[in-house]
């Protein structure tokens, strides 16, 4: 516990609160002041938006320390304000507000824009909006109470909202200098990518499969013959041991219990579930059936892992995986646009690395296997390094 | 969610982030404006032992000229650079681009370092920056090094600082009236992350020419050959199926719609700074 002093609306608040205390707790909780809500609590929805410093801020992704000795204006602390009071008529007569949950947080979004951009057009209202989230209005009165303003302010100028403008730095270029292109020789960069995904997984390819989420292929190579990697991979705990990451506490017939934790750039998540292996003995194929909750972020996951194994001649064999996976809860706010795709490929490339370690050397009765946690970074240096010497094989 | 709970210290100056750093580095996390770990700390993603906000730090907050380039400091926010608070800045790239970083309440408070630290694939700095050929100073307790942006971002979520190390500042190039540049992003709401991206860059006073594209699993990948022939071609890379194949590589294995989203950014970003209307 710190002490932390900010002066909201005018007063000065000096409160007893933890360093995990966000501003939108502080001014709810320590001062009392409830118009300001919090609704989605990881910004973005825009309804915990207030002023600190008379800018708007997103006080639930905002520390209160990081305030201390600053100044807040929440949406009790606007009666003298001038742009404010003419919104808030606007706001009645355009019907800008239904159930009036993002109404702080927009009047405060919509002040910004008043002040800011005095020529806006609707086109601009909409885009400086869409931080607020609001469920009931579809925006159109919002828009249109915000729009009402701008003109009056542009019909009659107002020299209080004058003076309010005037304080404002801005120095915006409208000039681009984005006409007319010269042609030139440019000097060619090598530019050094990043590393591509590991070898031993081809590129895999995500589609969204219907119903059951996200669904990704890969798959290695095993330097054994088809057989004995099929008996390998239906062994339940032999299999799940060698996922990154992942560890058995108990087996019942074709069911462990376990958990498996992942490391994913700063964040880490540990789901603890329990995992099935339906195996199809014709085609050397199963599914492993899996489900788990992260308890630190309450992220839960379902994946069925299929794999099949087919033969590669008589001494080898190649595996192909498919993840089908679903996510909910905070984890799934980072699973957009590739990421898990790409985590997933690495996993799929480390999975074979073991399988094929584990069939090379067996551990012994009761030996417990090391579980290494899964880390993205130390793999990229490895394939970093596995390519490096292959520049050296192939010369 | 409400974070775990962590301890909290504000720095005032680079020697204490330092001195901070020394006794356990692994258990200390930097904190710019909240923007990016504000989240992942609510969500309990991130349970750092203590927290150290660097937001308020002086030396941070500048913008100098160094040498044909534009010093910014870590802790600047995008607001500012939006702004135009900086002169060195204005008319830049950067402003343009910071304009529309996620919403003004974000920019209010999100910094440079900290969204380049925290190296989100689909974040607008991360990108930019590649485009710009920008040096990213850090500074960590063994000393200090200069590592090209090219470089910096590894994966996803993953730079190469190491524990002990953080973001000092970002040289980028100065404002040139010679060059040309532009960026283009689809996002499935004003605001959101971008499902696609292209940020290029072209200055003949330089000879350089940059197309780089972001929001795909990892790090921005730079496409180096188209880049010198757009230099080369100007308007006319646009006909015939020049960028369809120098985006071939990295979008084989993507679906139809995706293909079409960055065929499209790389168009748009190009017809920017070719000053091609459409």
């Amino acid at each position: 516990m710190a002490e932390i002093s900010i002066q909201v609306n005018g007063r000065q608040q000096k409160h007893e609160a933890e360093p995990r205390t966000h501003l939108g707790d502080f001014i709810r909780e320590k001062s009392r002041l409830t118009g300001t809500n919090l609704s989605c609590e990881h910004g973005v929805c825009g309804a915990c938006t207030v002023l600190v410093d008379g800018r708007p801020v997103r006080s639930c992704i905002t520390f209160a320390g990081a305030c201390d000795g600053h100044e807040v204006t929440t949406v009790e602390g606007y009666d003298d304000d001038p742009i404010m009071s003419r919104l808030r008529t606007a706001f009645s007569e355009k019907h800008a507000l239904q159930c009036g949950f993002c109404t702080p947080g927009m009047l405060a979004t919509s002040r910004d824009i008043v002040l800011r951009l005095p020529d806006a057009d609707e086109a601009r209202v909409r885009i400086e909006l869409s931080g607020n989230i609001c469920r009931c209005t579809g925006y159109q009165g919002i828009t249109a109470a915000i729009l009402s303003v701008l003109q009056a302010l542009r019909d009659q100028p107002d020299a209080q909202v004058d003076a309010l403008r005037a304080a404002v730095v801005q120095n915006v270029q409208q000039d681009w200098n984005q006409n007319g292109f010269t042609t030139f020789d440019a000097v060619q960069e090598d530019v050094q990518a990043p590393a591509p995904v590991a070898a031993a997984a081809p590129a895999a390819s995500g589609r969204a499969d219907k119903g059951k989420g996200q669904a990704i292929q890969g798959g290695f190579d095993a330097r054994f013959p088809a057989d004995q990697v099929w008996a390998f991979m239906k062994d339940l705990p032999k299999v799940a041991g060698c996922l990154p990451g992942a560890m058995i506490e108990s087996q019942e017939g074709a069911t462990v219990q376990g958990k498996i934790a992942i490391k994913f750039g700063p964040m880490s998540a540990a789901f603890k579930g329990n995992a099935a292996l339906e195996e199809d003995n014709e085609r050397r194929a199963a599914v492993l059936r899996g489900e788990g909750v992260d308890s630190l972020s309450q992220s839960r996951a379902r994946g069925d892992v299929s794999f099949q194994v087919n033969p590669d001649g008589p001494e080898r064999s190649r595996v192909e995986v498919e993840l089908v996976y679903s996510l909910q809860g905070p984890l799934a706010q980072f699973s957009r646009s590739g990421l898990v795709q790409d985590f997933v490929r690495r996993m799929i490339a480390e999975f074979g690395k073991n399988v094929n370690l584990r069939l090379e050397k067996p551990l012994a009765e009761g030996e417990e296997p090391v579980v290494a946690e899964f880390n993205p970074v130390k793999m990229f240096f490895s394939i970093l390094w596995d390519r490096f010497k292959g520049l050296f094989r192939r010369a | 969610m409400k974070a775990a709970k962590f301890e909290y210290e504000q720095a005032q100056s680079l020697q204490q982030i330092q001195d901070a750093y020394g006794s356990d580095p692994s258990a200390l996390r930097l904190m710019g404006g909240s923007q990016s770990l504000g989240p992942m700390l609510n969500l309990r993603l991130v349970r750092p032992g203590r927290v150290l906000d660097v937001s308020a730090v002086p030396e941070l907050r500048q913008v100098t000229a160094i040498k044909g380039h534009v010093r910014i400091g870590a802790a600047v926010t995008h607001a500012q650079i939006e702004d135009g608070i900086y002169e060195l800045l204005r008319g830049h790239m950067m402003q343009k681009v910071a304009g529309r970083i996620a919403y003004r309440g974000v920019r209010n408070r999100g910094t440079l370092g900290g969204s380049l630290a925290h190296a989100d694939p689909a974040a607008d700095w991360v990108l930019t920056c590649v485009a710009l050929g920008a040096r990213i100073n850090v500074r960590g307790t063994q000393g200090s090094r200069t590592v090209p942006m090219s470089e910096f971002m590894l994966a996803a979520y993953t730079t190469v600082l190491e524990a002990g190390e953080f973001i000092e500042s970002v040289d980028v190039p100065e404002v040139s009236g010679s060059a040309r540049w532009g960026y283009y992003k689809f996002t499935r709401k004003v605001g959101e992350f971008a499902d696609a991206s292209c940020a290029c860059y072209f200055d003949p006073a330089t000879r350089t020419a940059r197309v780089v594209i972001g929001a795909m699993e990892g790090a921005p990948r730079s496409l180096p050959e188209l880049a010198v022939k757009v230099a080369a071609q100007g308007a006319a890379v646009l006909e015939g199926d020049t960028i369809e194949a120098a985006l071939q590589p990295y979008l084989a294995q993507r679906d139809e719609a995706h293909q079409v989203l960055f065929r499209t950014v790389v168009e748009r970003s190009l017809k920017q700074a070719l000053g091609v209307k459409g």
